[in-house]
């Protein structure tokens, strides 16, 4: 598969390599992720029951509670959580969670041109999101 | 963003991870918004405190600050949490009594005054033009609009970054043109109670997006129903200031006109239920002095059904300056509880089904928050409820 790199804004610095999860709806991490295993929890997403463990979580914007910036701290700390977040928006819930949580997040992607279980590397500190290429 | 050499040094870490994890999010959100430096805060308040909203996630993030050396460096006060000191401490399990007091404690050891009030203005009243950065969002539509103060509505963690660095992003309501109205709200009915006002509130908070409103047609509104009107607001939108009046009459605004069939929508529209409760509750926002000496003055040689609760919120500050009014409110039968309210605690598990209260903003929240039926009434048809023998009629 060829590579294509998707530009848009770092947010969270560091650079990560990984398998993409992705969802079209907006997410709360208070509520809509379990914050004890990880699995996506929020009624009527398109993710319901999938986990985001390890996984360059895709979606389009985060929405809730500012409490759920720690419910994302809590998961990546514990390893349950996403190792980088790509955003079309970011909204500071999200922002706040991943700058805590210590992993890369972009946004100003297009989440579309990303296909869950792609390969993506994600770069915070250059806002670029690789898709395919070399596993 | 332009930062000075200290705040260079804390984003580098030089003052350990607290400080530079707390202004790597002030510096990041202030990129966002577009703000070009960092401005020193008055004072902070911070939101999150509530063992029942923050859960467990939330005790490793704050162990982890407090164990990096996070220190307030401006007063920092505390939003409510899940208990008051004496009685619902007996009402749930010991479990969630001590992940609430750890969570405070975790905040008291960063130098984080436990006040546990939505209402931190009435122990500390700011100055005019005093830049803050306060969380809880009543709070901060009344410190903008009723105090003059000025202050972005912060999320928990913002508010909790800007205590620990004493300083906040200088965008939004801190800068005085995102102060200026570009709405009109011509008020053409007389708003009779507190209730009418926190239901305007409400009614407006879904119009008004991200606009800063001016009220015309508002006839000497008490300090007490402009908190109803914030409150609500707040609720139902994003406002974080609103103005009282028009300063010129020569203003030409967008204009929404507020008719009484308005209020009377909004006002049932939040009630789902007719049925008698059996909780009724005053303080939401905290009940000021004054709010709890209304509820005593209603209180008076009368007596709370025995299958109905009344609870008066309020903090343990003005709960300490009310105290013959607590007599009497106790004597009639009723709780004054600090420290807490009902939307940050569980109700349900006290078997409580149908909430009456006076507070738009309860009546907006609880039947998600609380799953509960709600009937929204004024103060004085609230105690009636509470008193009354025998059905409702």
């Amino acid at each position: 598969m060829k590579m294509k790199v998707l530009k848009g804004r770092g947010v969270a610095s560091g650079r990560c390599r990984g398998t993409a999860l992705v969802s079209n709806k907006p997410l709360s991490f208070l509520g809509g992720v379990d914050y004890t295993s990880g699995v996506i929890i929020e009624k009527g997403h398109d993710l319901m029951g999938v986990s985001v463990k390890g996984k360059v979580l895709c979606f389009p914007y985060g929405h809730g509670s500012t409490v759920g910036s720690y419910v994302l701290y809590s998961l990546v700390k514990k390893g349950l959580g996403p190792i980088a977040i790509v955003n079309q928006v970011a909204d500071s819930v999200v922002v706040v969670g991943a700058i805590i949580a210590e992993i890369p997040m972009v946004d100003q992607i297009d989440i579309k041109q990303i296909k869950t279980g792609d390969e993506v590397e994600v770069d915070g500190t250059q806002g670029t999101v690789k898709v395919g290429g070399q596993k | 963003m332009h930062l000075t050499r200290e705040e260079e040094k804390m984003l580098d870490g030089e003052y350990g991870w607290a400080n530079q994890v707390s202004m790597k999010i002030l510096v990041r959100l202030g990129e966002l918004f577009g703000a070009t430096r960092l401005i020193p805060v008055q004072s902070a308040h911070l939101s999150g405190v509530s063992y029942k909203h923050m859960g467990d996630a939330s005790i490793d993030f704050l162990k982890a600050l407090a164990e990096g050396n996070g220190k307030a460096q401006t007063l920092s006060t505390l939003n409510p949490s899940s208990f008051d000191p004496t009685y619902l401490t007996k009402c749930y399990p010991s479990e969630h009594l001590e992940k609430q007091s750890r969570i405070i404690d975790l905040y008291k050891h960063m130098g984080i005054n436990p006040t546990l009030t939505c209402t931190p203005y009435y122990l500390r009243k700011p100055k005019r033009g005093q830049h803050l950065a306060w969380a809880e969002s009543s709070a901060v539509i009344y410190a903008n609009s009723v105090l003059g103060a000025w202050t972005n509505r912060e999320g928990s963690p913002s508010a909790l970054a800007a205590a620990l660095v004493g300083k906040t992003p200088d965008y939004g309501v801190h800068q005085a043109s995102n102060r200026q109205p570009n709405v009109l709200v011509k008020v053409e009915t007389s708003l009779k109670n507190e209730t009418e006002y926190g239901a305007l509130g409400i009614h407006l908070g879904k119009l008004l997006r991200d606009k800063v409103p001016v009220f015309s047609g508002l006839k000497n509104p008490s300090d007490d129903n402009l908190k109803q009107l914030g409150a609500g607001m707040a609720s139902s939108g994003m406002t974080a200031l609103f103005h009282q009046r028009a300063r010129s009459k020569k203003e030409t605004l967008e204009t929404i006109s507020i008719e009484t069939k308005d209020i009377k929508e909004a006002a049932s529209g939040l009630c789902t239920t007719a049925e008698t409760p059996n909780l009724v509750f005053i303080g939401c926002p905290h009940c000021s002095l004054n709010e709890v000496k209304g509820v005593a003055s209603l209180l008076e040689n009368k007596k709370v059904r025995g299958d109905i609760e009344l609870w008066v919120c309020t903090s343990r500050y003005v709960r300490e300056r009310a105290k013959n009014y607590v007599n009497i409110i106790q004597r009639a039968g009723g709780r004054v509880l600090c420290d807490t309210c009902v939307l940050v605690t569980w109700i349900k598990d006290l078997d409580v089904y149908s909430l009456m209260t006076n507070s738009a903003k309860t009546a907006f929240y609880a039947p998600t928050l609380n799953e509960v039926d709600i009937t929204l009434a004024p103060l004085k048809k609230c105690i009636e409820a509470a008193c009354q023998n025998g059905e409702r009629t």
